[in-house]
């Protein structure tokens, strides 16, 4: 499945919600994450970030889609092209 | 759903933040998750120390480097867990007993076969190559060696490569199989392809207990994992071929994408990035299995015959090798 993740935390921590999540996703923007990924993995990383942030200040949203040929993405203004494999 | 990493680019690889780091000579420094990633292809001049190599076997993550034509020169391959002597011996056994090699051979052979002529099926004006392919696979069955097999085997393949001609459209001729080194685009195309379909075979069988140097079709001998041969000839018609019909047949190769001289002639890298990027898409199409009732990807098939090689081995199931259905 595809994942989008967003993210609010308190600045103390960011940089290790940033850490976890970016051995399991690719960095788009300053606080978003994507990236396809398995139900397994998926429950992994969320494991690990919950021993990181504090519930009542921090907040990560996951948007999740089942098949990823649901969703369509178009982008305005500059490209950072991050989500290929072939560099 | 992991996916294979491929680096055309010059730089270092470094571990970063517990994840992988790829510092390009020019251009933008990237982070990739590891956790995604199963194995990694380089293609370009690229750095590495051992903490990134350590890093890489405790993540079990394979290396495959490849030489400045784009041929697979070597591995680096994690700490092997999955290790079974048991297996090893009755992978011993099988090729020393002459009917139980000829068996497992048959089968690899039955299997190119049968993919080749479903290629063919595809197309109009191929019933005599397919009728030659068919004639060679009877022959086959009637073999008491080695040898001989390969024969058929080779004859067929002869008969397949002779029908490219029809099959394929537009300016790119195929005139005869050429390796070593390939001389026209289309024997270039074949051999980049075949090359990447061996390593992602070695990827697999290394994630079995199988051991990748004993192999039935091909004699097994130093310097080579030759099980990885007599696997990727199954799959070699039905991923690499398809492949090249697709891109040619869609006009989807341009002369840039070849490196060309008088007396070879080599994938370029914007060719080579054409090519893997079909095979990556390839590799992770999927298919609903009869007997598994889920969809597998061609990756996660190659796995499967291992795993059903293995029950062979072991006297629980007998092998039949893959026979496209869909």
């Amino acid at each position: 499945m595809f994942v989008i993740i967003t993210y609010d935390i308190n600045e103390e921590r960011v940089n290790k919600v940033r850490k976890i999540l970016k051995r399991y996703f690719v960095w788009v923007q300053n606080s978003v994450f994507e990236g396809e990924i398995s139900i397994g993995k998926l429950e992994k990383c969320k494991k690990e970030l919950q021993l990181v942030i504090v519930p009542e200040e921090d907040s990560i949203y996951f948007y999740i889609i089942e098949n990823k040929n649901n969703y369509a993405k178009s982008i305005l203004g500059l490209e950072k092209n991050m989500d290929s494999y072939i560099y | 759903m992991q996916k294979d990493l491929y680096i055309f680019s010059s730089g270092t690889i470094k571990r970063k933040e517990n994840t992988i780091y790829f510092e390009p000579k020019e251009g933008e420094k990237k982070y990739f998750p590891i956790e995604n990633i199963s194995a990694i292809h380089l293609f370009g001049e690229v750095d590495i120390n051992t903490k990134a190599l350590n890093f890489f076997a405790q993540n079990n993550i394979i290396i495959h480097v490849y030489n400045y034509y784009g041929y697979y020169s070597g591995s680096y391959i994690p700490r092997e867990k999955n290790v079974s002597g048991e297996l090893l011996v009755k992978q011993v056994e099988h090729y020393l007993n002459k009917e139980e090699r000829m068996y497992l051979a048959y089968s690899f052979v039955e299997g190119a076969l049968f993919h080749m002529q479903r290629n063919l099926r595809e197309y109009e004006n191929t019933e005599e190559f397919i009728f030659k392919i068919k004639q060679e696979l009877e022959k086959a069955g009637t073999c008491n060696d080695i040898n001989e097999l390969m024969g058929c085997e080779g004859r067929a393949r002869d008969a397949y490569y002779d029908a490219f001609n029809v099959i394929l459209k537009g300016k790119f001729l195929f005139e005869k199989r050429e390796k070593r080194p390939p001389k026209n685009p289309i024997n270039a195309l074949i051999s980049f392809g075949n090359s990447l379909t061996y390593s992602a075979v070695l990827s697999e069988i290394y994630k079995t207990q199988l051991n990748p140097t004993i192999s039935y079709l091909h004699e097994p001998r130093e310097r080579r994992f030759s099980l990885s041969l007599d696997i990727s000839e199954i799959f070699k018609p039905l991923i690499t071929d398809t492949i090249i019909f697709k891109l040619i047949n869609n006009n989807m190769l341009k002369d840039e994408d070849f490196d060309q001289d008088v007396n070879y002639c080599y994938l370029s890298e914007s060719g080579r990035k054409k090519f893997i990027k079909e095979f990556e898409t390839k590799m992770d199409t999927t298919i609903k299995h009869r007997k598994l009732g889920r969809n597998v990807s061609y990756r996660f098939l190659i796995r499967l015959e291992c795993y059903k090689l293995i029950k062979h081995l072991l006297k629980d199931e007998i092998y039949k090798p893959l026979k496209a259905w869909w």
